[in-house]
């Protein structure tokens, strides 16, 4: 099992995509956590419009701060766990590969497997990407960069948590539609469009908003526990959910949807014709 | 190979009843056939007569509607390390066109625990070393048929099954092939060679196995399928030959498609024929063996009302003699 584990590890790092991805990672780590960093430290966002940083704990600026690219980090997440299915599929390695482990089942926990490394790496890259741009203008600011470091170093792992398991969902999504291009397109829109507009929309309708924190986005927001300590009214202006769900539960949901993908997609791949 | 002369356990394949249906529509039909090890065998069909979808069931990447596949007696996803046990190489374009021939070899590799000193030796059997670490996206048609051929014996394997290797090779290519596949059937491995073009491998292979729409349509050596030897005489008087041949136990029938004074005599023998004209007087003016033009045989079996192409529309070509001169 650990020499399929590693030959997954070896096939995502043999193609331009690991280095492309890890580049993108950390850029947009950089830019996000220095750009929203800003607009906290320097923006009126508060009603009166004292700038964030004097409203809220450093702790949790500091944590504003080095998860302000989340959304696009998970998302660039489900895109790793896509490829590394579709692109099987796409240019019929996924032959060879069956071939050399005909136990399709193997495939897959070692693919899972290594989908959670690749992911909390590419996570470890991102965080870096945000502690440089975050941390260059909380210290030009003179903020505390690292408050509270046990508390604020739970949240980091936290992120790299997230990212491997939006990964495992990207994972099942590509399993269950072989069409790379078409599961890119479905998984983009579903994470950043469909499942947005479908939060907002459960707002309006009388005694469902409750379903709304189990969506991914949300459970992503709510695992990463940003705004303990925060008045909840203020919390909401900075995007938090009315009433989140606990940390642990929300990884497990998110835990939930990328093994159900992932079982689907394994029930499919089993038996699927390789032509 | 890089191992001294070998000779490796032998691993025979057996196809039993093995059947297909895409939606209706039967691919294979009640398939059965058996590979010997130590012979190459070449497995031949028309397009879309099922060549493919058998070689993928063998291997376990479809799943057969009935029947089974069986290789040294088990089916492929029961095989431990099946890469040592089988190498297939099944179609040119199954690499990531951004990783190296190299690399998609290491990856295919790890999973066996097979070194990249292993890796290394096979790009340079398959005579693609110095392409190894560009990426495959680049490579030629011969080239993906090299790294893919490369890839089916990583694992020094006792059995061979390629679908279309010489697809894309130039003619040194394929007598490059043919080289190796005779000295890997030499060590007694077990080889099985699909092709749509009997002409093409008829040089190549011991066996043949004959498909048309999923059926089996012959089985047998490529010399059962050239039949009993003939040879053509023309001779000044050949109603005169043809009768002192008879008189010798051998026989002669006119052969006017080969020209006047053609007579097709039904043997190898032919010092016993000419011995024969001299005793009787008769002048030869030609003598030469008949051989069986296989690719024309190949196009009767195939084309056969009962084996005619469901894929294609209009009527099939009429079929002419099968003797042609060698
Ligand atoms: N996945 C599939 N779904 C539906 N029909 C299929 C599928 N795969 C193959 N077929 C059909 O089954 C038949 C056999 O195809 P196959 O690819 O096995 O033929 P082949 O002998 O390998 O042909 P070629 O010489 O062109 O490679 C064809 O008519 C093909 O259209
Ligand atoms: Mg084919």
């Amino acid at each position: 099992m650990t020499a399929l584990i590693r030959t997954e590890l070896r096939k995502y790092a043999t193609t331009r995509l690991a280095w492309g991805m890890a580049l993108a990672m950390f850029l947009l780590g950089a830019i996000f956590s220095g750009g929203f960093g800003a607009l906290y430290v320097y923006g009126s966002l508060t009603p009166d419009g004292t700038p964030v940083s004097e409203v809220v704990p450093p702790l949790v600026l500091a944590r504003l701060v080095y998860t302000a690219g989340i959304q696009v980090a998970y998302l660039l997440a489900l895109i790793i766990g896509v490829l590394s299915i579709g692109q099987e599929f796409r240019h019929k390695t996924i032959s060879g590969t069956f071939l050399a482990t005909p136990r399709r089942g193997r495939v897959v926990a070692a693919k899972v497997v290594a989908l959670v490394v690749v992911g909390a790496l590419n996570g470890v890259v991102h965080l870096l990407g945000c502690l440089l741009g975050g941390g260059v203008l909380l210290a030009l600011s003179d903020l505390p960069v690292f408050p509270e470091p046990a508390e604020l170093g739970r949240t980091l792992l936290l992120v790299l948590l997230v990212l491997a398991l939006w990964a495992l969902i990207g994972f099942g999504v590509g399993v269950l539609i072989p069409n790379q291009v078409a599961a890119l397109s479905i998984a983009v829109a579903a994470a950043w469009i469909v499942e947005p507009l479908l939060g907002f929309g459960l707002t309006f309708l009388d005694g469902a908003e409750w379903l709304a924190k189990y969506f991914p986005s949300q459970a992503t927001t709510a695992t990463l526990d940003l705004f303990t300590g925060v008045d909840p009214e203020f919390a909401r202006t900075l995007g938090g959910a009315e009433d989140p769900l606990a940390w642990w539960t929300a990884a497990l949901v998110l835990l939930g949807y990328a093994a159900v993908m992932t079982v689907v997609g394994w029930l499919l791949t089993r038996s699927r014709d390789i032509a | 190979m890089t191992t001294p002369p070998t000779t490796v356990p032998s691993t025979d394949i057996e196809v039993r009843g093995l059947t297909k249906s895409f939606g209706g529509f039967l691919a294979v039909d009640d398939l059965s056939f058996r590979v010997e090890p130590g012979r190459i065998t070449g497995f031949l069909g028309p397009n879309g007569s099922g060549k493919t979808t058998t070689l993928r069931m063998l291997l376990g990447l479809i799943r057969p509607t009935a029947g089974q596949g069986l290789i040294g007696g088990r089916r492929y996803a029961e095989l431990p390390a099946p890469l040592t046990t089988v190498g297939a190489a099944l179609e040119a374009t199954n690499f990531h066109p951004g990783r190296s021939g190299r690399d998609h070899l290491r990856v295919l590799a790890g999973t066996h625990g097979i070194p990249d000193s292993r890796v290394d030796a096979m790009l340079e059997l398959v005579g693609i070393p110095a392409a190894a670490r560009k990426r495959a996206g680049g490579y030629s048609m011969g080239m993906r048929q090299r790294l893919g051929l490369a890839a089916a014996l990583l694992g020094d394997p006792r059995v061979l099954i390629l679908d279309e290797p010489s697809n894309g090779l130039d003619p040194e290519g394929i007598r490059w092939l043919r080289g190796l596949l005779r000295h890997l059937a030499g060590e007694g491995r077990t080889i099985l060679v699909s092709s749509h073009l009997l002409g093409e491998v008829e040089q190549t292979v011991d066996d043949v196995v004959i498909i048309a729409n999923g059926h089996l349509v012959r089985q047998g050596t490529i010399e059962q399928l050239h039949g009993d030897p003939a040879t053509l005489v023309r001779a000044a008087d050949p109603a005169h030959l043809a009768e002192a041949l008879h008189g010798q136990g051998i026989t002669a029938e006119p052969a006017t498609e080969h020209g006047p004074g053609a007579l097709r005599a039904l043997t190898g023998d032919m010092v016993r024929i000419g011995d024969v004209a001299l005793v009787a007087g008769v002048a030869v003016h030609e003598l030469r063996p008949l051989r069986t033009d296989l690719e024309r045989l190949f196009l009767e079996l195939t084309e056969a009302p009962a084996h005619r192409n469901r894929n294609l529309t209009g009527d099939a070509t009429p079929s002419t003699s099968t003797e042609e001169q060698a």
